[in-house]
């Protein structure tokens, strides 16, 4: 099972504990882990193409967390985008929505949650990890990428 | 600074937004939301929605897709300017939570 599977599973393990006052520290945990496993399959994707494998965690590094979420998708046609551009689309929009709530759930000490709020966070992660893995394959998904880390069109 | 169309347009936003509570009743106990800008400065619309017992235990993440759907037929954000944020829980989480954010 790869790296971002088993961070995801280990977010519903960690959301799943306490019964039913489940502690705060957690969820958040849970969130955060959820986060990473999204985050960790976009750098292993991207690292994939290094040719030396030891040079590869290095590069990995390199990944700035707001500058994932702030990268613009290319679209051919915005009047009619293809139908990966417009899964890359619902992708992009639930990686920002979960990168806010691994923020929250890190720095937001103030904020209360819930565990139907965190499986349903968590369950937008597992979304995003089967939808990459629906168009990774495709031009479009490799250029977004690439935009994620940072390159400019 | 420059304010999206969202910031003008509040009295339009809270009745569409009315209407998605109403069309989803009984799933949907009610929907809060508040406009803002968010962790990365970008205008943000950040929606807290209350689902039923039933809709967040028995089809969470089918209720979830549903107001989340509706919310964006009804609200065009691109054009309203804003990103849209979407939590949920249940009925009884907030009651017994008694959080402010989500009353």
């Amino acid at each position: 099972m790869a790296y971002a599977d088993d961070l995801l599973k280990d977010a519903y393990h960690l959301a799943g504990r306490g019964g039913k006052n489940p502690r705060q520290s957690g969820l958040r945990r849970a969130v955060s882990t959820a986060y990473y496993a999204a985050f960790h399959l976009f750098i292993a994707d991207f690292v994939a193409h290094w040719r030396t494998p030891e040079q590869r965690v290095r590069l990995g590094r390199m990944f700035e967390h707001r500058r994932m979420s702030g990268a613009v998708l290319q679209i051919h046609d915005k009047h009619k985008p293809t139908p990966v551009e417009a899964e890359l689309m619902v992708l992009i929009d639930k990686f920002t929505q979960l990168q806010r709530d691994r923020n929250a759930a890190d720095y937001d000490t103030g904020r209360i949650w819930s565990r139907i709020e965190v499986t349903q966070t968590l369950d937008r992660a597992g979304e995003i990890l089967t939808a990459w893995r629906r168009v990774r394959g495709d031009k479009s998904a490799q250029d977004h990428l690439l935009s994620m880390f940072g390159a400019r069109h | 600074m420059i304010m999206p169309a969202a910031v003008f347009q509040q009295t339009e936003i809270e009745a569409e937004v009315r209407a998605v509570e109403a069309a989803l009743k009984p799933d949907v106990v009610r929907i809060i939301y508040d406009l803002g800008q968010d962790w990365r400065d970008e205008w943000a619309i950040s929606f807290r929605v209350v689902l039923s017992d039933e809709a967040a235990h028995l089809r969470l993440r089918e209720s979830a897709n549903n107001v989340e759907r509706r919310l964006a037929e009804r609200l065009d954000f691109p054009r309203l300017g804003v990103f849209a944020y979407h939590n949920f829980r249940s009925d009884s989480e907030q009651k017994h939570l008694r959080d402010k954010a989500w009353a």
